[in-house]
């Protein structure tokens, strides 16, 4: 009896297809971390390089797996990879000019 | 004969004696090839052997007496010898002369033997051993440490989300005829799983259901992927949780604002909701009335709301759930949070849409198992309860007792002497709460919008004059 007596609130007739949300309306929403690692990974690297900083090499390969990790997957992987590889080849090129272990800054 | 044989005894010695002698000759043979090899330098090699001699001398426990009658070079051959046999550092008679040469100056500026010998350690980065490497050993471990979290914090959120899926698919798919879209297939088939957006956010729009035009639920875990976020995490916790946003045809909702939750969580959208903050001004309210535990809070436009939103039902789920429930809220007029402007104030309403939002947190704080999840399904009945209740209510909208024009004449005329206290029914006060905020957006914009219809008529005078300069050319030409 009671089988029927909840009627079928399906309605394949109102169904409305997904949109994603637009970022524009809400950009509050969005999680600045990947973007901001990004940018102190480059900064980093780039010091490490210019400076022949071995400790910059280092954070900087640390923000770019951060900034990986925390990516979202609608972002694109070429910007991922190429913030990656500066870091390692700054480095690469740290240790190459210079290939005395790193001294601790205390 | 007796003679004899001393005689013959001193006979076979001599040759013995000679050959010591003769090894001395040998030695001063060598000594003197050497003198010659070295003459010029003899007199200062001669001084400068005395040095070791005099210090080597008191070490000496006993020197042949009649070897010290020999050659200074024979007498250095014994004592040197002596020394050999008391110390083991010695070299022979001509490389301490060629030492001593060779490190004329060193020697006399060098300690003597008296002096404790000082080990210098050498600088770490002139040695070559594995060791002095520590620090790059201790960033690529991090490294190592890093990458492990990533992949068994991305591991635990997947499943965590695939547990809360299996545990809601069939309610869910009893409810709507679309389970699971991601906008890109051209039919609108479920796809039946989640849409993965990140490592720890997942999202889910189900649709095709009477009373509403869509649900779309978003599992936002905590970023156990993120090493950084994991340590920040132990110093503060935070909970996975679930939001569920709900939209509405016009029919399928009246027009009200309702709000409730956590205390906390109703004083921050307060703030931060632009409906929220236009028509509920009032601070939260406690919910004793009906029961609620102290830590809950209401926000309300009108109390009928308040009052028809919280029956029995809603109220039950409320207390028993109270703790997964960080915040509920009904709108007619939600436009999602307060937009900050730069310059003045936006020109226009921003657009409004009717939703029910719900956010619940995920017991465990967390350290959730995916068992946890099940723990949810009764939330989930309460959200598909909430959408036939949100359709099926109405604001009164009677004036109480009396109907809305025989108000106005008892207000007129003072027939029983006293004040009539005319309540208007809550629909029509909930469309003169509208219409006040509209009337007051309108007006803190009318200077802007006065500037653009000014702006927008000199276009078109500006406009006009092109076409007739046109115009112009053309008959001319």
């Amino acid at each position: 009896m009671f089988s029927n007596s909840m009627a079928d609130p399906r309605r394949q007739n109102k169904i409305l297809r997904y949109k994603p949300p637009s970022t524009d309306t809400n950009p509050t929403l969005e999680d600045p971390t990947p973007d901001y690692m990004n940018l102190l990974g480059m900064i980093f690297s780039m010091c490490g390089l210019m400076l022949k900083l071995k400790w910059c090499a280092w954070i900087a390969v640390y923000c770019s797996f951060i900034s990986f990790a925390n990516s979202r997957s609608s972002e694109d992987t070429k910007q991922m990879m190429s913030s990656f590889m500066l870091s390692i080849s700054a480095v690469v090129m740290s240790y190459l000019q210079n290939p005395q272990p790193m001294s601790p800054p205390w | 004969q007796m003679l004899l044989l001393p005689f013959m005894l001193l006979l076979l010695a001599s040759p013995m004696t000679w050959g010591r002698y003769d090894d001395f000759d040998d030695g001063e043979d060598l000594a003197e090839f050497d003198d010659n090899d070295f003459a010029e330098f003899e007199d200062l090699s001669e001084d400068a052997g005395m040095e070791p001699e005099a210090t080597a001398s008191p070490r000496v426990a006993a020197a042949p007496a009649s070897d010290q009658d020999d050659d200074d070079d024979e007498a250095v051959v014994e004592i040197e010898d002596a020394q050999d046999d008391f110390e083991d550092t010695e070299t022979p008679d001509e490389d301490i002369k060629y030492d001593t040469e060779e490190f004329e100056g060193f020697e006399k500026s060098s300690p003597s033997f008296k002096d404790p010998i000082n080990i210098i350690t050498v600088p770490s980065h002139l040695q070559n051993s594995w060791e002095s490497y520590y620090m790059e050993i201790l960033m690529v471990t991090g490294l190592l440490a890093y990458i492990m979290n990533y992949i068994i914090g991305k591991n635990k959120n997947h499943r965590l989300a695939q547990a809360w899926f299996s545990s809601h698919r069939e309610l869910l798919e009893s409810n709507f005829a679309l389970v699971g879209d991601d906008g890109t297939s051209k039919e609108a088939v479920s796809t039946g799983k989640l849409n993965q957006e990140n490592e720890h956010i997942y999202n889910l729009w189900c649709s095709g259901r009477v009373c509403c035009e869509g649900m779309l639920i978003q599992l936002k875990f905590l970023k156990r992927q993120d090493l950084l976020n994991v340590l920040a995490r132990m110093m503060r916790p935070v909970c996975d949780q679930v939001q569920i946003k709900v939209t509405l045809n016009d029919e399928d909702m009246d027009t009200f604002v309702f709000a409730v939750g956590s205390r906390k969580a109703m004083a921050r959208l307060q703030k931060e909701m632009q409906d929220l903050s236009e028509f509920c001004s009032d601070k939260p309210k406690s919910g004793a009335k009906y029961s609620l535990p102290e830590f809950m809070a209401i926000l309300s436009e009108m109390g009928e709301v308040t009052d028809g939103m919280m029956d029995s039902k809603m109220v039950h789920y409320l207390i028993n759930h109270a703790d997964k429930i960080e915040s509920i809220h009904f709108s007619d007029q939600f436009s999602g949070p307060k937009l900050m402007q730069e310059e003045g104030q936006p020109l226009k309403l921003p657009e409004t849409k009717k939703t029910l939002l719900f956010t619940f947190n995920v017991p465990g704080m967390g350290n959730t198992s995916p068992k946890d999840m099940d723990a949810l399904l009764p939330l989930m009945n309460m959200v598909i309860y909430s959408i036939d209740k949100v359709k099926k209510f109405r604001l009164n909208r009677e004036v109480s007792g009396v109907s809305s024009t025989h108000a106005i004449v008892l207000i007129g005329c003072r027939v029983f002497g006293a004040s009539l206290y005319v309540s208007l029914g809550a629909s029509q006060k909930a469309d003169k709460n509208r219409a006040r905020v509209e009337e007051n957006f309108l007006k803190q914009t009318h200077a802007q919008r006065q500037e653009e219809a000014a702006q927008r008529r000199e276009q078109k005078k500006l406009e006009k004059k092109q076409m007739k300069m046109k115009q112009i050319k053309v008959k001319a030409m």
